[in-house]
């Protein structure tokens, strides 16, 4: 499966909102797997994705303080292969009811769960994402996408043209942002650098060291006039979330975090031009809409956003498509320090999949969860009730709004 | 000499654009019933859901709408780094993305107008013409 694809949507409803909540959350060693990835020390075996989904699920359990058998569902998204869930759930000691293959990127399969627990199909789900990018050498550009129903165009059909990569996309919007806005590349480094900030203060981001904007200047090019620090990292690890109705979430040992909105809007024709020109901007007002109006909230209420940062420029993109900012003012924005905790809206306050961990989204609900818990130490945002998760790619964007439970 | 390029997609509809490209004629699907055009090729207008198209010859003039250069070897040794890509925004409409002739991003400014161009090619399945783009 393409992670440049959805798993399919329950259309957002009112009579969805605040159904489930995430009751556990469990995540790997991003930063000492990074660490001894790189280094290969004797006797290093690259980990698997089932290995790394065992850890993440045993953390998550063990947050949540359910037993084994209060799981009574599983949902498994292993992006890049892996066990299937019918064979995964006896090597996590679990015999569910619900058993179900959603994905892999977090455009859908939460929400499908949500849905799901509302209709009865199933009241506790472990919810278990794990990639192995990094180990299994995946490439992000070149010859590796050639096609196939459910990949957009973009992805492979430029190849005559020596034209392909994801970070070729946000390339071609950077130019385009600059010529527009008058900006420069040391105006998009500011995202970079407050990212790295932000991670700094995450002891579980993959990259610790503090990131100048001299530093963020002096690194080389990707696709210019994109740096390498203005794409995301590509890291091995596993996200699990224990997912249960929102009747049975009280009494836990944590808050439960209500999941209370979504949307979803996706180019259906002109891909370039809206990618480019636009920016994703309909797409994002639209989803937006959907999510806030199922949620029953307006955008002011949003005092933390956790966007898909596969590229710095895609972040701004996010912030000033929802409408947080006006189009252009997102540099300046973040520039002032807006985007920090305690600035005007945080944003990524984990380090996101820059500097944090590249888990397609995972670990910004992971983030979020411990934001609105209010147990997020250092990068607490002080008071936080409400927060939104967007997922965007070249051509959708699925916004998920979380509220505090009570 | 042709020069060597990552391979074209191929098949019903992509066959015509290539057919029309070795004529050194840029041609894209206009929908006879909703009058837009689509790029790239496909079987239905992505804007109607129509089949009723028929390949109309572009005029070949244009402007850079945005632009980026490859440092990166993403197709491992394939093609000389750095590698310049554009995107030109045809005179009818569509967004293109295509290859700039004799300019690098040093020189390319946004709204810049081009004209096309073609090059001899080749992947596996063959020789081509691609369609390129120079300064106007």
């Amino acid at each position: 499966m393409s992670e440049a694809t959805a798993a399919g949507v329950p259309p957002p409803s009112p009579a969805l909102s605040r159904k489930a909540a995430i009751v556990g959350v469990g995540e790997t060693d991003y930063h000492l797997d990074y660490k001894a990835a790189r280094a290969k020390p004797p006797g290093y075996e690259p980990p698997t994705p089932e290995g790394l989904a065992k850890i993440a699920f045993e953390r998550a359990m063990s947050d949540s303080g359910l037993r084994r058998e209060d799981v009574d569902g599983l949902s498994v998204s292993f992006l890049y292969g892996g066990p299937d869930a019918k064979s995964l759930a006896p090597m996590l000691g679990l015999g569910p009811r619900y058993l179900i293959e959603n994905g892999g990127i977090l455009a859908g399969p939460l929400q499908v769960v949500c849905a799901d627990i509302a209709a009865g199909k199933c009241d506790t789900v472990a919810m278990v994402y794990a990639v192995a990018s990094r180990a299994i050498g995946r490439q992000y550009g070149g010859s590796t996408y050639t096609g196939g129903e459910r990949t957009p165009t973009s992805y492979y059909y430029y190849h005559p043209w020596g034209w392909s990569s994801q970070a070729a996309h946000w390339a071609l919007i950077s130019r385009y942002y600059q010529t527009s806005f008058g900006t420069t590349e040391e105006d998009l480094g500011a995202v970079a650098v407050q990212l790295r900030r932000n991670a700094t203060a995450n002891p579980n981001a993959v990259m610790q060291t503090p990131l100048s904007i001299e530093d963020y200047l002096n690194s080389r090019y990707i696709v210019r006039p994109l740096h390498v620090f203005d794409l995301c990292l590509v890291n091995d690890g596993a996200v699990c979330l224990i997912v249960r109705r929102a009747d049975k979430a009280r009494d836990l040992p944590h808050t439960p975090v209500l999941v209370a909105g979504w949307g979803e809007s996706k180019i259906v024709n002109s891909k370039l031009h809206y990618l480019v020109r636009e920016r994703l901007r309909p797409q994002l007002q639209d989803a937006g809409r959907q999510a806030l109006d199922m949620a029953g909230l307006e955008l002011s209420d949003v005092q933390h956003l956790e966007g898909y940062d596969a590229s710095t420029i895609h972040l701004v993109d996010q912030l000033e498509g929802y409408g947080f900012v006006e189009p252009g003012a997102g540099l300046d924005f973040c520039k002032k320090g807006d985007m920090a905790v305690g600035g005007k809206l945080p944003v990524n306050v984990g380090g996101g999949m820059l500097s944090g961990s590249y888990m397609h989204g995972w670990n910004q609900v992971a983030e979020i969860t411990r934001q609105l818990r209010h147990e997020a130490g250092p990068c607490q945002i002080e008071g936080v009730e409400t927060s939104m998760f967007s997922l965007a790619q070249t051509d959708q964007a699925h916004p998920v709004i979380f509220t505090r439970g009570g | 000499m042709a020069q060597r390029r990552p391979d074209r997609t191929l098949g019903p509809g992509h066959d015509e654009f290539w057919a029309w490209c070795n004529k050194s004629e840029l041609r894209l699907q206009r929908c006879a019933d909703c009058g837009r055009l689509s790029w790239p090729a496909v079987s239905a207008c992505e804007f109607c859901g129509s089949t009723q198209l028929a390949w109309e010859r572009m005029s070949g003039r244009g402007k850079i709408v945005s632009w980026c250069t490859f440092e990166r070897d993403y197709y491992q040794g394939a093609l000389p780094i750095p590698w310049e890509t554009i995107l030109v925004e045809l005179e009818e409409g569509p967004l293109f993305i295509s290859n700039p002739s004799g300019l690098t991003w040093k020189d390319i400014e946004a709204g810049m107008p081009v004209k096309l161009s073609f090059l001899d090619c080749e992947d596996s399945d063959g020789v081509f013409r691609l369609p390129i783009f120079e300064r106007a």
